[in-house]
């Protein structure tokens, strides 16, 4: 179902390497300029970045591109001959640039049908525009508060049309506006924004006279800058605003009806493709030539339906049935257009107005309701302006849907479809990014003999459980390991790793995830990766982004350096803490300093942010923690390790290793303690065994505070309880010490178990001052005298008990200050 | 010696005079009430008698009038007040220096006792004694602990915390005497606020009547004021010390009315020139105007009193009546006794009115052009010529952005302020009619790109703010007050707010395609409440109706009603707007600032203003026509003796300091040189600034507005330091003379330095130097060898003159 992926390697023409220059990696792509070029020619194109010096292979996402010519200018400009094919798509293009040594970010490339002639300034002045024949490309800049006129000569009843690519470009915020004046300065028409194009825009007239006509192109607030570039299409071409039906069936030839031309609707027939097409588009196309971007359209399985003129009531409802699609206009202002279907009990469908994204002005309002009833569900805005709503049909009757526009416009632009399809299961994957907004380590790139590691996320819609990863295809000598993905989780880690054999090279490919469970139906699965292009107020809107629909898998050449894991013979305590240990294994000479990051800790594990092995050094160790609650299980995990090489980041990987999260040997129950300054006291802990360990376990008591010690302490798998002989001095500073708990270590296959157990509370007092005027002082030791002989049974107290004592003690002691003096004396 | 044998004579004819107006016979006699309604047995009225004399001055002669009832058997007369003996109607018959009049008595439930209110008799006590003033029990937390709602608002809430709030503590049923109310109020035991009643008099035994009655809470059908009426309604008192008694009634809901000048409150505007005693007697003071109010219950009232020097003798001068607006501004001066100054000449004429029309220079073609002109009508020619320019859009485009607020923010990006501002900017450019344009603007739905007018909904997101500002800018009024408590010195109570505000709550907002974009529409959802009563407040309009708004967008309906003549304010509004931006002063002023205790100083005018602007269908030009040609306008700005005083009755023209845009506008055009601000290119003028968060140095130090508010006070006009030292040593003045290199370029075309003497005169001032200053100045040009320099000076001084910096 996923349009298979085609990848074009770049003739591989000798790139004369001086040898002054360093080895690059990790390549950065900046701009591209031009902005587009003409297909069915070559094209010279710059790509300005850095650490381009290596560069071999302009990777692109679609067809229609061969590299005649790549030259390495320097270290920052690289120059390609690129002949773009006659039938390319026309359009916005993704690719990248492949180094020996990596891949660059993904850049846009814009592909059009006209011959291209550059803005020459000064044409800043209306009385002496830059004269164009008709049927050009313009490249231009806006600068600040920058106006550039064109002139071209037109006859009568000929279509003038004008399309700006401004913010599709995908440089700057840049929001064009454009106007068609006529010699008088009349604005015959203007365009700031459209529906179809953003914030680019669109003219188009019959020319009411033989003469000359002057196009207008400036920023929409004046504003502007150097990176303000644009491509002006200005010719005869048919420039419609929509189209009817907007979607049809796979592999069907379909009559459509463009609308919106100032020439008037006129018809063109489509072959449309047998399968699903990305951003699938249609062309107006007449004499006049071809509309440089097309109208969005939908592609289906089902069927269509066009609506009947005059469908505005239940009366008059345009039929169809389910599943398929009805297209219609909102032709007038408070039209609203009525279909009908009959519906069974418990079916469930998606239903999608499909209007803003195929660029229509309308802002639907949709409704489904019974035939001569009420409405059952209604929605207005749900994706941008468009309205989706699930329908799960109530019983088996007639059904009326309806069309309208929020606020009550209309015209005859105002096209949409309805959508009705079953619910099908549907699986995205993409690779998450690593920093907000960044493309940092979104390609996969494998260094020959090593390995590079990835998370891979999974959407899953309509459907819950396991999942198992697959990749299309890998590049020769390149393997992967990764676990399943678990019903609980939407991300893994993915190791790939090349073998020392593997040549250099790349290709894209289709990662997706299927069902663990082979009995289960193919699930819709298909990859998704995105790159914000241009981000500007408010907040951090998205007004531009590149999107691909495949991956990009690289092998580069051997870094000189490679980490392996050493994985623990010894669980990960829920509770508890870890060390995990990675070595490096450098080549002869490589003496960087490595940066080790964590790829991806299990739920309830928290790792370091990162650790460094030293210049020269061979190892570190990156300290793992897990909470109390840590999914107990056995899970596979890598490590990442990035090192300078040349004069760029490298990004290697350790193996997959297995850690395992292991539920406590043992827990505490412990009680809260009370001493005075300068008075000893005991903490007492009730030992529930869980597991039996072998030998001894350490136990210290932690969180005291200054001043204050414990000896530590060690059991067996048989100890019941254990006390703390907790010694308080002096200065302990009084209040209620709350973090209370122990360190247990437990050795296992000689490697330490280390983790908390149990919590306690200590109060330490300041000392009662001793009472001024004390009549009883003395009597009383006297009293405690007696009661020492009777101590044998040494029975622990708690706190309470204790409290309690002290309490009876107090009492019978004032009691006897009255009463009790006479007997014991 | 001599002065004291002066100042005796004067006495002496000042008795005479005084005597001469005792003995003279009043051209009309009026007494007030007009006529006397008595119900129930503790109803009484005080009457006043007033004297009209033919030269417009009244007297209060109530002590000296004879007055006698026909019948005596329904009612009885004390002095000046009527009490009610039995039921029936009669007649009280007044004479006086030759004058008779009768006034219709009628009485009704003689015998009947009314039944204690406290609404209409304890919480006006409350009032009148200051009790729920703001500085006493009316504040937010109250004074001392105890908390009166602030001007009696809330008299539920009032009578909730004198009954049940503390319990048994602040009056005392048992011993209605010894409750802490009275005794308090009575100064019987220590009381911050002193004593304001006595014990005995009329207000405490009304407190004691209520105890005694058990403190009730008035059952809800008690009759509620609905209106107030003070009397008389204007007085002309002639010398200091002249005193006139007024009279208050209220009307209420049931028919009756009640004599209630012993529960109002009385205000002045202008206590220097009539004060008025807790009485309710207006003293005269110095020569001038004042308004005197009554407040009673929600309602403020006022009357127009006018004092004159002791004898004053004065004929108005006929003066030339070019529009009804001369013809109104002349009868107020005549009232005044002002004289009106002479015309101004046409130089001043000339900068004057290209100031105010399209906020430029005339230039010194221009100069020539009008000067030389002999056409009798030539000011005439000169007003539509400057009426039909471009400048007299962006002008006023930048008036209006200041009042709506037109300025970019987190929430409003430039573009959208830019479209928003260029969409103004085509409606003033095309003179559309203003009620249009506003309706299009406050019932505006759509995305804030696509419709720029939905901004207005876009720059203030908050309902009641939004309220407030529509109230502010298209009828004046502000609100504010009203969200927390009634009104205190206007008519507009928290329901009047909170039902205004109703037709705000159902604005939608909703994101769309382009992030900065966002769609205003209506939800057909969302209430205000009431926050004290906690009901759901219909939309009304503000001093109108209650219209049908189911299944309407509320702000169409309010935006049609408000843009329209069923709205008596929004014209008046507007040509006050427009009349205060060519007199430096509203005939209401602040113009945002319309209640009833700020009167317009000549309502006539407004009246007639806003009836014309009406009538000419909102057309703005037309109303600028009007005020352009008409003498008011046209006056010169030196006083004679008899308006040197006067400030805002329009006998003389004001200075005005030039606004900041239009000041560093008038610099780069006299210095030739070009602006650049930021969103704008090279050369743009600073009132073509679309953003109002952007400025500069100059601006912001000139007092531009930063549109932040709706206020007509974010434009300062006040003279200060800085604006002096920006002149004095700032950029703005000597490098733009250098930058521009006018004189340079003048002296390279070898004109004399006479010439270019003049030429910058002209330039600046649109006037030729007096031959005074011409011989001064050639003669210090001529000593100095570096002719470029000394001309610099000059012309540096010029744009340092207050001649310069002022529209005269």
């Amino acid at each position: 179902m996923i349009h298979a992926p085609h990848k074009l390697l770049a003739a591989l023409f000798a790139v004369a390497l001086s040898a002054s220059l360093a080895p690059a990696s990790s390549p950065v792509l900046g701009s591209v300029t031009p902005r587009g070029g003409q297909r069915g020619v070559d094209n010279v194109i710059l790509f300005n970045g850095a650490r381009l010096t290596d560069a071999v292979e302009i990777l692109t996402y679609s067809p229609g591109f061969t590299v005649a010519k790549l030259e390495v200018v320097n270290d920052t400009q690289l120059k390609a001959t690129v002949k773009i094919a006659a039938d390319c798509r026309l359009g916005e293009h993704v690719f990248r640039v492949r180094t020996k040594t990596g891949v660059s970010e993904m850049r846009t490339f814009w592909v059009g049908n006209l011959p291209v002639v550059q803005e020459v300034e000064p044409n800043n002045d209306f009385a002496k525009p830059q004269p164009i024949p008709l049927n050009v490309t313009v490249h231009g800049v806006i600068d600040n508060e920058d106006v550039d006129y064109f002139v071209v000569e037109c006859k009568k009843g000929q279509r003038l049309s004008a399309e700006i690519e401004g913010m599709r470009l995908g440089n700057t915020l840049f929001d064009p506006y454009i106007a068609i004046l006529d010699s008088k300065r009349f604005e015959l028409a203007a365009s700031d924004d459209s529906p179809l194009l953003g914030q680019d825009g669109m003219v188009s007239i019959v020319v009411p006279a033989d003469g000359k006509y002057v196009i207008q192109v400036r920023e929409s607030a004046f504003g502007g800058n150097g990176g303000c570039a644009y491509r002006l299409h200005v010719g005869t071409f048919p420039r419609p605003l929509a189209v009817v039906p907007a979607g049809g069936k796979f592999g069907e030839e379909v009559e459509l009806t463009f609308l919106g031309d100032p020439a008037g609707p006129f018809k063109q027939k489509v072959k449309l493709p047998a399968g699903p097409v990305e951003k699938y588009g249609v062309y107006a196309q007449d004499a006049g030539g071809v509309a440089p971007s097309p109208i969005p359209f939908r592609l289906s399985e089902f069927g269509n339906v066009v609506e009947t003129e005059g469908n505005i009531s239940h009366a008059t409802a345009t039929p169809f049935e389910l599943p398929s699609a009805v297209n219609g206009v909102v032709s007038k202002p408070g039209e609203v257009d009525h279909y009908r279907f009959k519906g069974k009990k418990g079916q469930t469908y998606e239903v999608h107005c499909y209007a803003r994204r195929l660029g229509s002005p309308l802002d639907s309002v949709m409704t489904i309701g019974y035939l001569n009833g009420g409405a059952l569900v209604s929605n207005d805005d749900a994706i941008g302006p468009d309205s989706y709503f699930r329908f799960t049909v109530p019983e088996d009757k007639e059904y009326v849907l309806t069309i309208t526009d929020h606020l009550h416009k209309g015209g005859p632009t105002y096209f949409y479809r309805v959508e009705f399809t079953p619910i099908q299961a549907e699986a995205v994957v993409g690779i998450p990014k690593v920093a907000q907004y960044s493309q940092e380590r979104q390609a996969i790139v494998v260094p020959r003999g090593n390995r590079f590691a990835t998370l891979v996320q999974v959407g899953r819609r309509d459907f819950g459980g396991p999942l198992v990863l697959s990749a299309e295809k890998l590049p020769p000598g390149v393997t992967w390991t990764s676990e399943n993905m678990p019903a609980n989780l939407d991300t893994i880690p993915v190791v790939f790793e090349a073998a020392p054999t593997a040549p250099v090279g790349a290709l894209v490919t289709s990662l997706t995830a299927g069902h663990v469970d082979p009995k289960l139906s193919p699930l819709k699965s298909r990859f998704y990766q995105m790159a914000e292009l241009i981000l500007a107020p408010p907040g951090q809107s998205l007004y531009w982004k590149a999107e691909a629909s495949q991956a990009v898998v690289a092998v580069t050449e051997e870094v000189p350096f490679k980490i392996t894991l050493v994985e623990p013979k010894v669980p990960l305590v829920q509770n508890g803490s870890m060390n995990l240990k990675v070595v490096v294994e450098r080549q002869p000479g490589y003496k960087a300093a490595i940066t080790i990051l964590p790829l991806w800790n299990p739920p309830g594990v928290s790792s370091a942010q990162s650790a460094t092995i030293p210049e020269g050094a061979t190892e570190t160790t990156l300290t793992l923690n897990a909470a109390g609650n840590a999914e107990v299980r056995k899970w596979k995990t890598a490590v990442i390790g990035v090192a300078t090489v040349g004069n760029g980041p490298v990004h290697v990987s350790s193996q997959m290793a297995t850690l395992e999260v292991a539920a406590p040997f043992f827990t505490f129950a412990m009680e809260r303690a009370a001493s005075e300054q300068g008075k000893d006291t005991e903490i007492f802990c009730k030992i529930q065994q869980v597991a039996p360990f072998p030998g001894s376990a350490k136990i210290r008591l932690m969180g005291l505070p200054t001043k204050a010690t414990a000896a530590e302490l060690e059991i067996t798998k048989d100890t019941k309880d254990l006390a703390f002989k907790v010694v308080v001095d002096k200065t302990t500073p009084p209040g209620q010490h709350r973090n209370l708990f122990c360190q247990a270590v437990v050795m296992l296959n000689s490697e330490p178990v280390v983790y908390n157990v149990g919590a306690a509370e200590l109060r330490v007092d300041v000392p009662l001052p001793p009472k001024v005027n004390a009549p009883v002082a003395t009597p009383l030791p006297v009293v405690a005298k007696p009661a020492d002989p009777v101590k044998p049974p040494e029975k622990r107290l708690t706190r309470l008990e204790k409290l309690r004592l002290e309490q009876e003690e107090r009492e019978k002691a004032a009691k006897g200050d009255t009463t009790e003096p006479e007997k014991k004396k | 010696m001599r002065t004291h044998i002066a100042s005796l004579v004067c006495l002496a004819v000042l008795a005479i005079t005084s005597d001469a107006r005792a003995q003279e016979p009043p051209a009309s006699l009026a007494v007030f009430p007009p006529e006397v309604n008595l119900s129930t047995s503790r109803s009484r009225q005080v009457f006043v008698v007033q004297a009209v004399y033919p030269d417009g001055i009244t007297r209060d002669v109530t002590a000296e009038a004879k007055a006698a009832l026909v019948n005596p058997a329904f009612a009885k007369l004390d002095k000046n007040v009527l009490t009610p003996v039995a039921d029936g109607a009669t007649e009280l018959k007044v004479e006086f220096g030759g004058k008779a009049l009768n006034v219709p008595v009628k009485v009704k439930d003689a015998t009947v006792e009314r039944p204690i209110s406290f609404k209409l008799d304890v919480m006006p006590i409350f009032l009148r004694s200051g009790c729920n003033q703001g500085g006493c029990h009316g504040a937010a937390r109250g004074k001392d602990g105890f908390r009166l709602s602030l001007f009696g608002f809330d008299a539920d809430g009032d009578h909730f915390r004198l009954t049940r709030e503390m319990n048994g503590r602040r009056i005392n049923l048992a011993l209605p005497r010894e409750s802490l109310l009275l005794e308090k109020s009575q100064g019987k035991v220590p009381h911050t606020g002193g004593q304001k009643i006595k014990d005995g008099d009329e207000y405490s035994q009304n407190i004691l009547r209520w105890l005694d009655a058990g403190a009730p809470l008035d059952p809800p059908t008690v009759a509620k004021p609905v209106a107030l009426e003070l009397y008389p309604k204007n007085a002309v008192l002639d010398g200091k010390g002249a005193a006139q008694q007024m009279v208050v009634r209220a009307r209420y809901s049931d028919g009756t009315d009640r004599d209630v000048t012993a529960l109002a409150l009385f205000l002045s505007n202008n206590d220097t020139s009539a004060k008025i005693s807790p009485a309710g007697v207006v003293t005269a003071g110095d020569r001038g105007e004042a308004f005197v109010m009554a407040r009673f219950a929600t309602f403020t009232v006022g009357s127009q009193v006018i004092v004159l020097p002791k004898g004053l003798q004065f004929t108005f001068p006929p003066v030339e009546e070019r529009n009804y607006i001369d013809t109104l501004v002349n009868a107020k001066l005549k009232k005044l006794r002002i004289e009106p100054s002479g015309l101004c000449n046409d130089e001043t004429f000339l900068r004057r009115v290209h100031l105010d029309v399209i906020g430029v220079l005339p230039t010194v073609e221009e100069y020539q052009r009008f000067m030389t002109n002999a056409a009798p009508n030539k000011r005439e020619l000169l007003v539509d010529d400057l009426l039909g320019r471009k400048e007299f859009a962006e002008l006023w485009v930048m008036k209006w952005a200041e009042l709506l607020q037109i300025r970019s923010s987190n929430q409003v990006s430039y573009k959208a302020t830019l479209l928003y501002y260029n969409w103004l900017q085509d409606k003033i450019a095309r003179n559309a009619p203003v009620n249009e344009w506003v309706q299009e603007l406050l019932g505006a739905t759509g995305g804030t790109f696509k419709n720029p007018a939905t901004n207005y909904y876009q720059n203030e997101t908050d309902v009641l703010k939004v309220s407030e500002n529509v109230a502010q800018v298209f009828m004046g009024m502000r609100i504010q007050c009203s969200q927390c408590h009634n009104h205190p010195f206007d008519r507009w109570t928290q329901d009047d707010y909170y039902s205004f505000a109703a037709f705000f709550a159902q604005i939608g907002r909703k994101g769309t395609d382009d992030p900065r974009e966002t769609i205003v529409f209506n939800s057909g959802g969302g209430e205000v409440t009431h926050p004290l009563r906690g009901v759901v407040m219909k939309p009304k309009f503000l001093g109108g109706d209650t219209p049908d708004v189911a299944g309407k967008d509320r702000r169409v309906v309010m935006a049609q009603w408000l843009a329209s003549a069923d709205n008596p304010y929004f014209a008046t509004n507007l040509a006050n707007i427009v009349w205060a931006h060519f007199f430096g002063i509203g005939i209401i002023d602040q113009v945002d600032d319309v209640r009833i205790s700020n009167p317009a100083s000549n309502p006539e005018l407004l009246a007639e203003m806003g009836k014309r602007f009406t009538s000419y269908k909102y057309d703005f030009k037309k109303l600028v026509r009007d005020i352009c040609l008409s003498r008011t306008y046209q006056a010169a700005t030196q006083a004679n003796p008899s308006n040197e005083g006067d400030t805002r009755n329009f006998a003389r023209a004001g200075l005005r300091r030039i606004k900041a845009e239009t000041f560093l506008d008038c610099i780069s055009q006299v210095t030739e040189t070009k602006n650049k601000f930021p969103g704008l290119p090279q050369g743009a003028r600073a009132v073509q600034i679309a953003d109002g968060g952007v400025s500069t140095y100059f601006l912001t130090t000139f007092g531009r507005a930063t549109r932040e508010t709706v206020c007509s006070c974010e434009v300062k006009l006040e003279p200060t330091l800085s604006q002096s030292l920006h002149l004095l040593n700032g950029e703005t003045t000597t490098q733009r003379i250098a930058s521009g290199n006018l004189l340079g370029r003048r002296l390279a075309d070898k004109a004399t330095p006479e010439q270019v003497i003049e030429e910058l005169y002209v330039r600046c001032l649109s006037r030729k130097p007096t031959p005074k200053e011409m011989s001064k100045l050639s003669a210090a040009v001529a000593a100095e060898p570096d002719k470029n320099k000394a001309l610099g000076d000059l012309f540096w001084a010029l744009l340092n003159s207050r001649e310069f910096m002022f529209n005269h």
